[in-house]
C-alpha cells in the first residue's frame, strides 16, 4: 500500500487524503497512517506550509485575508524519488 | 496460581482506565528501572487465579523510536507476561492494529480488548469483532473500560489464553524473498545466546532496528560465522528496501484484517470535497473558475457595499463633519482648528472612511472563501502557471495574503526555504493589490466608471497578478537562477463557514478599519495638513504651500502618464507613508479649495477616463508603503533590497502608466 500511495501522491499533483483513499480503496485512517509511515521512513517530507498564523496582524482590518490555517505541503524526498524510479523500472 | 498480565496499546486507548477498573485501589506506582517512565502495577483475583497486572506506557509501534516504545517491548519480550491484553481504541481500529501486528510478530500471547465500543457506536462505526478475531487468530472482546463493561469476558479470555501453550495466531508474510531471508537469518541466529526470540531479532535486523542490530553485531559467536556475515552484508546493502517491504506488509495485513470488518459512515464532506475538487481544480477550467469566482466577489461587493450601504456612510461622514464644524464654531474655537477639522480630517480621513462599507464587504467575502477552504484550491490551480514562470506554488499563498496587506504577505514568504524562491516572492508581493489601495480605485471608479465597478476592481487585481508573474519570470531568469523545488499541496476538506464567525470577522474588520483611520491615517493626514497650510501667508492647499511645492517638483515626471498635476503627484508621494493617504490627500487638496465640493466631483473635472486608468495603474504598482519596505528590509536583511524594491516597482508602474496613457491617446481615448 505504501508504494502505491507514494505513486498516487506523485501522480495526483495535489494531496487530498479522501481522494487518495478512494483511489486506493482503503479507509481514510489507513491512508493517514500511510502518510505517517512514509514520513517516518524518509520517503515523504512534511512542510509547515504557508500562512500568516504567527504573523503580528493584530487587529488590522486586512488580516481577514490571511490564510489562518496554513496550507499543508508535502514533498517527495530524494529517497522517495529513487523509489518511484525503481518502481517504474521494475514496471 | 498466579499469572502476569501486561496491558499495551496506543496512547489514549484506555489502558489506565482498564487497569484501574481491573485492579481497583490495589496498585502501586513507580518508575521502570533505568528510565523515568511511570510504572503501574496492581493485583486482581479472578476465580482462583491471582493476576499481577502491569500497565505499560502507550505506544503506536514497538520500534526503538522512543523510551515508551522501548519499555513496552522490553517488558513483553523479557518480563515474561503470561498474556498481553492489547487495548484497542474501537474508533480507530486501523491505526491501533499496527501495534497488534507487531505483538503478533513477537509471538506474544495476545487478547484484544476492543475498547470504547460505546464511542464507536455513537460515531456509527460498525465493527465485526468475530471477523477480526478470526483473521488475527486471537480473542477480541468488546469493552467499555470507563463503565466496566466486558471486563468479566476479557478476564476469562485472558486466563484461557494464558493457560494455553500459545495463541494459534496468524503469521505475517512479507513476500517470498524476505520470508526466505528471514528464515535463514533466524536459523543462523539460533547459534547465539539472546534474551530475545531469534525470529523477532531476525525481523528487527531486516527492518533496520538500530538497537537490535547493535546487540546482534556485538555477539562474538555471530562474528565467527562466515555465512552469517555474508547474509548480514547483503541485508545491510538493501536495508531501505527491506524496511519498506516489512512496514508495507504490516499495513497490508491491517488492511486485510479490517476489510469489510470495520465500516464507517460515508462522510458527506469528504465525498462532496472530492466531487467539488474535480471541478474546481480542473486542469483547464481551474483558473477560469477562479477568475469567475473573484469577479462575482467584486460584483457582489459593489452591489452590497455601494448600492446598499455606500450612500448611508457618505451621509454619516457629511453629518459628522457639519456637526463638528458647528460645534467648534459655537465654542469659539480658533480658526485653524475649524479648518484642520473640516478641511483636514473630515475631507481627508472622511474620504477614506466613506469606503468602509465596500471594503468590509469585500473582505468579508474574501474571508468566506478563505474559511471555506477554497483559497488553497486557488493556490493549487495557480501552481502550474507559477511553475511555468519559475516560481513555486507556495508563492501564491503569500500573494493571496498580500491581497490583504503586503506586510504579512512578505512575511509569509518565510516558509519558502530556497533563497531564490523567497527573494522573488518578496519582490513581487507588493504588486498584489492590498486593501489600503481600494479607496483609491473606488474614488476613480465612482468618478468615471460607476456602472462597471466590479469589473474595474477585478481588472486591477488581475493586472497586479499578471505583472507579478511577469516580473517573477524576469527575476528567475536574471537575478535569481535556480531549481524550482516541487511541493505537493494538501487540499483540506471544504468547510461551511458559520454565521457566528462571519459576523465576528465582519465586526473585527469594521472596528479594525476605524482604528486604523483614527490612528495611522489620522496621523498622516495631520502631517499633510500642516504641510498644506504652511508657510503662513500663502494660499492654503495651493501650489505655494510646502505640499504644493513638493508636488510641483515631482509633477513633470508624471506628465507622460497624463496626470502631471501637483495634486496627483503629492497624492502619490503621500501614499508611500500609507496607501490610504493617497485618497486622503486628494480629498484635502481638492475639497479644501472649494468649500462643499465633493472629491469625486473634483476628480471628474481634473482627470479624464484615460488618465484615471493610468493613475489607477500607477497606484496599483508603484513603490510599496513604508511599512512594507521596512518589512522587506527586515526579511531580506538588507536595506539595499528594500531600496531596490522601492525603485524598480516605481519604474514598472511608471512605464505601464505611460504606456496606458500614450497608447490610449493614440487609439483616440481621452
Ligand atoms: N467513551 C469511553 N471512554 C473511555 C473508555 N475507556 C477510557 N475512556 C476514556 O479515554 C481517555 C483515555 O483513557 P486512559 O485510560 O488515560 O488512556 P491510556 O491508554 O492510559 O492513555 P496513555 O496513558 O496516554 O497511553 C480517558 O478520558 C478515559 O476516560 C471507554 O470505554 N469509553
Ligand atoms: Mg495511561
Amino acid at each position: 500500500m505504501l508504494k502505491q500511495l507514494l505513486a498516487a501522491i506523485n501522480d495526483a499533483g495535489y494531496v487530498s487524503k479522501p481522494a487518495l483513499a478512494a483511489e486506493l480503496g482503503r479507509p481514510l485512517v489507513l491512508v493517514e497512517e500511510g502518510f505517517a509511515a512514509l514520513v517516518r521512513m524518509g520517503y515523504l517530507a512534511e512542510d509547515a506550509g504557508a500562512g500568516c498564523v504567527d504573523l503580528p496582524c493584530g487587529k488590522c482590518p486586512y488580516a481577514s485575508m490571511c490564510q489562518k490555517e496554513p496550507v499543508q505541503m508535502w514533498k517527495i524526498t530524494d529517497k522517495g524519488r529513487d523509489l518511484l524510479a525503481n518502481m517504474q523500472r521494475a514496471g | 496460581m498466579s499469572i502476569t498480565i501486561a496491558l499495551v496499546g496506543n496512547p489514549n486507548s484506555g489502558k489506565t482506565t482498564l487497569f484501574n477498573a481491573l485492579t481497583g485501589s490495589n496498585q502501586h506506582v513507580g518508575n521502570w528501572p533505568g528510565v523515568t517512565v511511570e510504572r503501574k502495577e496492581g493485583q486482581v483475583r479472578h476465580g482462583n487465579t491471582v493476576c499481577r497486572v502491569v500497565d505499560l506506557p502507550g505506544a503506536y509501534s514497538l520500534g526503538a523510536f522512543s523510551e515508551d516504545e522501548m519499555v513496552a517491548r522490553e517488558f513483553i519480550l523479557t518480563g515474561n507476561p503470561d498474556v498481553v491484553i492489547n487495548v484497542i481504541d474501537a474508533t480507530n481500529v486501523e491505526r491501533n492494529l499496527y501495534l497488534t501486528t507487531q505483538l503478533l510478530e513477537m509471538g506474544a500471547k495476545v487478547v484484544i480488548a476492543l475498547n470504547m465500543v460505546d464511542e464507536a457506536k455513537e460515531r456509527e462505526i460498525s465493527i465485526d469483532e468475530k471477523a477480526l478475531a478470526r483473521r488475527l487468530g486471537v480473542p477480541v472482546i468488546p469493552t467499555v473500560a470507563s463503565r466496566r463493561n466486558g471486563l468479566e469476558q476479557l478476564m476469562n479470555a485472558a486466563l484461557a489464553v494464558a493457560s494455553a501453550p500459545r495463541n494459534g495466531h496468524v503469521r505475517l508474510s512479507y513476500g517470498e524473498s524476505i520470508d526466505d531471508k528471514l528464515a535463514k537469518l533466524t536459523n543462523l541466529l539460533k547459534a547465539g545466546r539472546w534474551d530475545y526470540p531469534s525470529g523477532w531479532l531476525a525481523l528487527k535486523v531486516m527492518e533496520g532496528d538500530e538497537y537490535v542490530r547493535k546487540i546482534v553485531a556485538d555477539e562474538q559467536s555471530m562474528q565467527r560465522s562466515k555465512e552469517f556475515l555474508r547474509l548480514w552484508d547483503e541485508i545491510a546493502a538493501n536495508e531501505d528496501y527491506y524496511q519498506l517491504e516489512i512496514v508495507d506488509s504490516r499495513y497490508r495485513f491491517v488492511g486485510e484484517v479490517t476489510q469489510d470488518a470495520v465500516r464507517r459512515p460515508a462522510v458527506a464532506v469528504e465525498t462532496a470535497t472530492d466531487k467539488l475538487d474535480r471541478i474546481l481544480t480542473h486542469k483547464y477550467w481551474g483558473i477560469p473558475i477562479f477568475a469567475a469566482i473573484m469577479f462575482v466577489v467584486f460584483q457582489l461587493t459593489f452591489a452590497i457595499g455601494q448600492d446598499f450601504l455606500g450612500e448611508w456612510m457618505a451621509s454619516a461622514v457629511e453629518y459628522i463633519g457639519e456637526f463638528l464644524e458647528s460645534l467648534l464654531l459655537t465654542v469659539n474655537a480658533p480658526q485653524w482648528l475649524v479648518d484642520f477639522t473640516g478641511n483636514g480630517i473630515i475631507a481627508g480621513v472622511g474620504a477614506v472612511v466613506e469606503f468602509v462599507p465596500l471594503i468590509v464587504i469585500l473582505y468579508l467575502l474574501m474571508g468566506l472563501l478563505e474559511d471555506s477552504g477554497y483559497m488553497a484550491r486557488a493556490a493549487y490551480v495557480m501552481d502550474n502557471t507559477m511553475r511555468a514562470v519559475g516560481l513555486q506554488g507556495k508563492t501564491f499563498i503569500s500573494m493571496i495574503v498580500g491581497f490583504g496587506c503586503n506586510v504579512p504577505g512578505v512575511m509569509a514568504t518565510r516558509t519558502l526555504e530556497s533563497k531564490k524562491d523567497r527573494m522573488i516572492a518578496i519582490l513581487i508581493n507588493p504588486f498584489m493589490s492590498c486593501g489600503a489601495k481600494i479607496p483609491i480605485y473606488l474614488v476613480f471608479i465612482a468618478a468615471f466608471f460607476p456602472a462597471y465597478g466590479g469589473a474595474a476592481l477585478f481588472a486591477m487585481y488581475a493586472l497586479g497578478i499578471i505583472v507579478a508573474f511577469i516580473m517573477g519570470k524576469i527575476f528567475s531568469k536574471t537575478l535569481f537562477k535556480g531549481e524550482v523545488s516541487h511541493f505537493i499541496m494538501e487540499l483540506p476538506p471544504y468547510r461551511m463557514p458559520t454565521l457566528g464567525t462571519v459576523l465576528r470577522s465582519m465586526w473585527d474588520n469594521v472596528s479594525g478599519f476605524l482604528t486604523r483611520a483614527g490612528t495611522t491615517i489620522f496621523a498622516v493626514v495631520s502631517l499633510l495638513w500642516v504641510l498644506a497650510v504652511l508657510p503662513g501667508g500663502v494660499e492654503p492647499y495651493g501650489p505655494e504651500s510646502i505640499l504644493g511645492q513638493i508636488g510641483l517638483a515631482i509633477a513633470p515626471i508624471f506628465k507622460p502618464a497624463g496626470f502631471g498635476t501637483w495634486q496627483a503627484s503629492v497624492g502619490l508621494f503621500s501614499g508611500i507613508a500609507a496607501k490610504e493617504a493617497v485618497v486622503a490627500t486628494l480629498g484635502m487638496v481638492y475639497a479644501g479649495v472649494e468649500e462643499g465640493m465633493e472629491l469625486v466631483m473634483s476628480i471628474r473635472e481634473v482627470f479624464t477616463p484615460l488618465t484615471a486608468v493610468s493613475f489607477m495603474v500607477m497606484t496599483l504598482l508603484y513603490t510599496p508603503c513604508a511599512a512594507t519596505l521596512g518589512t522587506i528590509r527586515k526579511e531580506t536583511g538588507s536595506g539595499k533590497w528594500a531600496l531596490f524594491s522601492a525603485l524598480y516597482s516605481f519604474g514598472v508602474a511608471w512605464a505601464l502608466a505611460v504606456v496606458v496613457f500614450q497608447v490610449g491617446s493614440l487609439l483616440g481615448f481621452a
